[in-house]
């Protein structure tokens, strides 16, 4: 196909009618729910469900329900803790960062992806405090003085985890909401139910349009995208820390904050890819989220699997120049070992199979990028494994060297977790307009001076 | 026929610009040379930095050249001449890179074969640090880089006759193919040329930190030479502040980037606590080399971060051209304080030598010469460039 690069790229396809574009995004929230959608939802609170009997039953017997051992102290816990907080990345890369890029082809996305970051930090959040057996102590994390005198430690990356993801969490929520204010004034303008028009009127906060609201919005918007912006780099450093603050081989490595940023970027667009392509289809906004965001995104998973190649390639090239025993021997643990399963899992799926997304054809076939996108999840769970379960199993002193087994709750409590995520989804896709209205207005043809100066009038004509 | 309205007409710079450039040279390789004669262990210990801010600038603009396409910006096309201008750096190091090549006895501990036979870990990493490997490597590399540059800079001269589209598609596809090329030669070299000079050490992330430096560095030698022709009107006149801001922008980024870097990889090091890791940081805090540490931190990072987050500064000409160049020396403190802690310690004691000024020098008027000849045989824009119009119309 040849691409005329003098043209700007077609955000929306098919030039619709402002009106129209309000009425397809807003379709799914006056409607009632229609069969699959009930299905949907069962399926994942009944796997929601399956995970908070198996959190009932940690909390209930204790962390002995769970596999971890000695030397294994960390395993699915802390696991599906970075897993999650790397799945929200891509929200705030595409809202915040690719924003101050000026990529227009955010805006199609952008709701959707803000949204799943917050759902994923929420899944995110719950494992620590799952993983300290004493929930009803979480309080004693957030440093304020009590009467005990404690104090958190505030030497341990640990702690930096729960100021980084508190903070992580409220931005992404302000940017959301900022974001979705001038689309709850469309929404209380169209609807007639009554219930609905008062609660959008809160949520809207007197928003009319007006040429001042919009002015104090783009301010207030970019100002809260310079903010999320080193949020993105700064969450994942720092769980990247708690990793490699210690002197455990295979987790000490300077390239570790870096790598697991891309990584969380690499897994969390992933993870948009796989949802978009589903959601595009059941709302039929084709038209809105087109061929060509999906092989951008695609683009940047390729992008972003390299760099997480890189990584890889840098732990194993320093392991053996850093001449330090104990270095190689987790790398080649790792790759030969008896978690080498794992490993060349996590390499198939994060660094080749993305591969494959080099051919234009590929990145634009809806069946290849489901395919992909998913073994990128897998592979990018696998990677934590990896770095986790691989470095401990086999520490300093071979006779506690002993395998980790996951247990029933282990795989209950990862399931719910997924639960958790998919029934969130599900009801934001009925409760909130799931592309931004007001943003994509902003990027149809003709609605900002283009350099042929065509168009501008003619789309004004044609309403 | 040409697509844009286009207010460029070719002429050259003033003569006093390659004049400045060519005594700036002529010194660099007079007293250069003289320097090697004389004392060649401390004439290459002075030319390394000079070397490795030649290679950051050169291959730092091949990559924003690339990345342009990649990325298929479009505000960039009217600067992207400049960028490709400088990285034609990158042939000339191949005849640059052999006074360090004859002289590696005096950069680099590991090709004492007597010292290495004694050292287990040293033995451990001869397989990689030998000096014919080394030398393979440094060639090999040096003629990638070559050979990308030409086939960009090939594609884009030709567009300024034909104008044909397809010429730009297959330089996006060369810049797909270039990055991964990129990422693992320019970490080859920050291995081999920076790394290696203490053989014992070793961080994971040390490729990034160059690479974070060398593109923030070219960024800002684009910025310098764009605003200085924008001024004396030799680049388009729909050139304007915003371009200006987005260039400020992007340095400013490369700014928190190259931070970010250096702090993970000292925080971690100081963390862990690990001897193995901690000397190459003590080599840089004993022996008077603190305070070259700390002007690292305010030059490369204090004083630019706190003059590129205002918006004026950013549009501002006289405030961007002044930081640009700031940066410039920031980057070359950099290079400096990764090298020439290395060759000192253990008893060793530093003296500043005239060589330190005498190669910067030099390495600035090679650049500027480089630049100069880029004017004068080709245009200053991309002509025909599809996305130039839009680049130029480009607003905020």
């Amino acid at each position: 196909m040849d691409i005329d690069y003098s043209k700007e790229l077609v955000q929306v396809e098919g030039n619709p009618p402002l009106a129209e574009l309000d009425r397809v995004i807003s379709l799914p929230l006056d409607q009632k729910p229609n069969k699959n959608f009930l299905i949907a939802i069962s399926i994942t609170s009944t796997m929601l469900l399956i995970g908070v009997i198996c959190v009932g039953l940690t909390f209930y017997y204790g962390i002995g329900m769970w596999g971890n051992n000695q030397p294994v102290g960390w395993a699915f816990g802390i696991i599906n803790f970075v897993f999650w907080v790397g799945i929200g990345h891509a929200g705030t890369l595409i809202s915040a960062i690719l924003f101050l890029l000026r990529q227009k082809w955010r805006t199609g996305i952008a709701r959707f992806a803000e949204a799943m970051t917050i759902f994923a930090v929420i899944c995110a959040g719950l494992f620590p405090i799952i993983h300290t057996g004493r929930p009803w102590l979480a309080g004693y994390l957030i440093p304020y003085p009590n009467d005990h005198g404690l104090w958190v430690n505030f030497n341990s990356p640990l702690v930096w985890d729960v100021f980084a993801v508190s903070t992580y969490f409220t931005v992404s929520l302000v940017f959301w909401y900022v974001g979705l204010i001038p689309d709850f004034a469309t929404l209380r303008d169209r609807t007639t139910d009554k219930i609905k028009k008062t609660l959008y009127s809160i949520f809207s906060m007197g928003w009319r349009h007006s040429n001042r609201h919009w002015q104090h919005y783009e301010k207030a918007y970019m100002i809260l995208a310079g903010l999320a912006t080193p949020l993105v780099l700064s969450v994942h450093t720092v769980v990247s820390f708690d990793f490699a603050t210690a002197v455990v081989p295979g987790w000490h490595t300077t390239i570790f904050p870096p790598y697991f940023v891309a990584g969380a970027i690499f897994s969390g667009f992933a993870m948009v890819v796989t949802c978009l392509v589903f959601l595009r289809k059941v709302f039929h906004i084709e038209h809105i989220i087109t061929m060509n965001h999906l092989d951008n995104m695609n683009k940047i998973v390729l992008a972003t699997s390299m760099m997480v190649g890189y990584g890889y390639s840098m732990e194993l090239f320093m392991a053996w120049y850093s001449g330090n025993h104990f270095e190689q021997f987790v790398f080649l643990n790792r790759a030969f070992g008896p978690y080498a399963w794992a490993y060349w899992t996590m390499i198939s799926c994060n660094v080749l199979i993305p591969q494959l997304f080099w051919i234009r054809k590929i990145r634009r076939s809806i069946p290849v990028m489901l395919f992909i996108v998913v073994f990128v999840n897998v592979g990018m769970w696998f990677e934590r494994f990896v770095i986790i379960v691989t470095s401990l199993h086999r520490d300093f002193l071979p006779s506690s060297w002993r395998m980790y087994t996951p247990t029933l709750v282990d795989l209950g409590i990862l399931l719910g977790s997924f639960g958790l995520f998919f029934t969130l989804i599900l009801l934001f896709t009925r409760t909130l307009p799931v592309v931004s209205m007001a943003e994509v207005k902003a990027v149809i043809h003709g609605a900002q001076p283009s350099h042929d100066g065509s168009n501008h009038i003619q789309q004004i004509g044609g309403e | 026929m040409l697509n844009n309205d286009s207010g460029y007409i070719k002429k050259e710079l003033p003569a006093k610009v390659g004049t400045i450039g060519l005594v700036f040279l002529a010194a660099g390789i007079v007293f250069g040379t003289l320097g090697f004669i004389t004392d060649p262990q401390r004439a290459a210990m002075s030319y390394l930095p000079a070397f490795m801010f030649l290679v950051s600038i050169g291959i730092g603009s091949l990559f924003l050249v690339a990345i342009e396409y990649l990325a298929g910006a479009d505000w960039s096309v009217p600067f992207r001449r400049i960028a490709e201008f400088l990285s034609s750096l990158l042939p000339l190091l191949i005849i640059l890179v052999i006074p360090l090549l004859l002289n590696m006895k005096n950069l680099f501990s590991w090709t004492h074969i007597e010292l290495v036979s004694n050292d287990p870990i040293l033995q451990g990493k001869a397989p990689f640090l030998n000096s014919v490997f080394f030398i393979t490597r440094v060639f090999v590399i040096l003629l990638i880089w070559t050979a990308f540059y030409l086939k960009f800079i090939m594609n884009s001269r030709k567009q300024d006759v034909t104008g044909d589209q397809a010429l730009t598609k297959n330089s996006i596809v060369f810049s797909g193919i270039f990055m991964p090329v990129f990422a693992f030669t320019i970490t080859l070299t920050a291995v081999d040329w920076l790394m290696s000079l203490e053989p014992r050490w070793f961080s994971t992330i040390f490729g990034v930190y160059f690479f974070s430096g060398a593109v923030w560095s070219s960024l800002a030698a684009v910025t310098f030479i764009a605003i200085k022709l924008k001024e004396n009107g030799y680049l388009h006149p729909k050139v304007n502040s915003d371009h200006y801001y987005s260039l400020g922008t992007l340095l400013f980024a490369f700014t928190v980037f190259w931070a970010y870097i250096a702090f993970c990889q000292y925080m971690l090091i100081w963390y862990a606590d690990l001897p193995e890791e901690t000397f190459w940081f003590m080599h840089r805090w004993t022996g008077g080399w603190s305070f070259l540490s700390l002007a690292v931190i305010v030059t490369h990072f204090i004083v630019p971060f706190g003059a590129l987050l205002s918006f004026p500064s950013k549009t501002n000409p006289a405030r961007l051209k002044f930081i640009a160049i700031w940066i410039l020396v920031a980057h070359y403190i950099d290079l400096y304080w990764l090298i020439m802690p290395s060759f000192y310690g253990e008893g060793r004691v530093y003296t500043f030598s005239w060589l330190d000024i005498v190669f910067p020098i030099g390495a600035a008027g090679l650049i500027i010469v480089v630049f100069n000849r880029g004017v004068k045989l080709h245009n200053l824009i991309p002509l025909r460039d599809p996305k130039l119009q839009k680049g130029l119309d480009f607003r905020l």
